[in-house]
């Protein structure tokens, strides 16, 4: 006890003012202003696909992007709630991604079975991939930055919705920008990869952001 | 209103604030709060006055995350469980890094733990170097001549727990010799 009773004297004297963290809706809205800024940067880089706002008028394609949004909100939401140790004592909407996943799924699926007859086959495959995972790595450092200046106690979630947050501005980005409606594409080299980042984002939330 | 009257809300916005007096407040009344909670969960007194310095060093690391607008409660628990795991996780690890293999042991459990190759007194040094019950046992199997039985008697342990714990002096001192 008298261990405990110096170490609160020893606290108590180093106790400085603080600034308490932001709220994590404002760190979400920062988080996504700057994805936001950082996508359209892309696509004005390397031009939007020649058919997008013709594309907009297909349903699924509307829908898959909606979808696609959707996560990207969703993660980052999540993420900014799982950077403080109580998620800000909103756990359900820490946990939403869940939703948002199987919400994708089903777009994906109704996407799938409407693209029939199957739409060609693109000669490329796993450039994709890289593409995305290149376009990720900016944001998802952003993120980690972020990220350890908070307390998470729940590292290993908040690095992986952190890496599926910063994945899907590049999935964003590459659905915007090439011109490919084959949807066995793209669950294969666009969105079956999400699955290695989500583990991969355990990972890394174990190695980053243990404090 | 006095401070132990504050509610912890209270003694957290004015620790956020910079008044070192409420901060040191706050401290020991999260201590009060968070003794109860730990010591149900762990059975060895001083190791709960340990994961309470390092819960509050945690506090204190994290305290920028709280704003004063939330209860202090749910805020505090997570990281008092957070810590518990931590401290769990390391300790039920270390308990496997110790823990013998089955077949090892099965297969130890049927040697004489008294015949020895080399003479007692040529290694007595590094058994004193041992942590206390090993060497206690070391001491009566080859000093005193003592049968594995004979110290689980006087000791008050099984004769396998004897067995297993001059299993893994012999590996301490194994390995000490080795190099």
């Amino acid at each position: 006890m008298a261990n405990i009773d110096d170490l609160v004297t020893a606290l108590a004297q180093d106790a400085a003012a603080v600034k308490p963290a932001p709220h994590p809706f404002l760190l979400c809205f920062q988080w996504m202003g700057a994805a936001a800024v950082y996508l359209a940067l892309a696509l004005a880089i390397s031009g939007p696909r020649p058919d997008l706002l013709d594309r907009f008028h297909h349903t699924w394609f509307a829908a898959e992007i909606a979808a696609l949004l959707g996560v990207f909100i969703v993660t980052s939401l999540s993420t900014a709630l799982l950077a403080f140790p109580d998620l800000h004592q909103k756990r359900r909407l820490a946990f939403a991604p869940v939703a948002a996943f199987a919400l994708f799924l089903g777009v994906m699926f109704l996407a799938w079975r409407a693209d029939n007859p199957p739409s060609p086959l693109p000669v490329h495959s796993f450039e994709c991939t890289l593409s995305i995972a290149l376009m990720t790595l900016l944001p998802a450092a952003w993120a980690f930055y972020s990220l350890r200046k908070f307390a998470s106690t729940h590292y290993r979630l908040a690095g992986s919705a952190a890496l599926l947050s910063a994945f899907s501005v590049g999935a964003l980005w590459l659905r915007l920008h090439e011109d490919t409606n084959s949807i066995a594409h793209l669950v294969e080299w666009h969105y079956l990869p999400m699955l290695v980042i989500g583990v991969a984002g355990l990972w890394l939330g174990k190695a980053l952001l243990k404090w | 209103m006095t401070e132990q009257n504050d509610n912890l809300e209270t003694l957290m916005r004015r620790s956020l604030a910079g008044d070192q007096r409420a901060y040191a407040a706050l401290l020991h009344e999260t201590t009060r709060l968070l003794r109860p909670f730990l010591a149900k969960r762990m059975s060895i007194a001083s190791e709960v006055d340990d994961l309470m310095q390092e819960i509050l060093l945690s506090i204190h690391k994290a305290r920028h995350t709280y704003d004063g607008n939330r209860p202090y409660r749910p805020w505090v628990y997570a990281i008092a469980r957070f810590r518990l795991q931590d401290h769990l996780r390391v300790h039920y690890s270390d308990q496997l890094r110790h823990a013998l293999d089955f077949d090892e042991l099965e297969e130890y459990l049927l040697d004489p733990v008294t015949e020895s190759l080399m003479s007692y007194e040529s290694i007595s040094g590094e058994v004193d170097k041992l942590p206390e019950k090993q060497a206690m046992i070391l001491r009566f199997l080859h000093q005193d001549g003592y049968t594995a039985r004979e110290v689980a008697e006087k000791t008050g342990m099984t004769e396998s727990a004897v067995k297993v714990a001059a299993h893994r002096a012999y590996k301490v001192l194994r390995k000490k010799l080795e190099r």
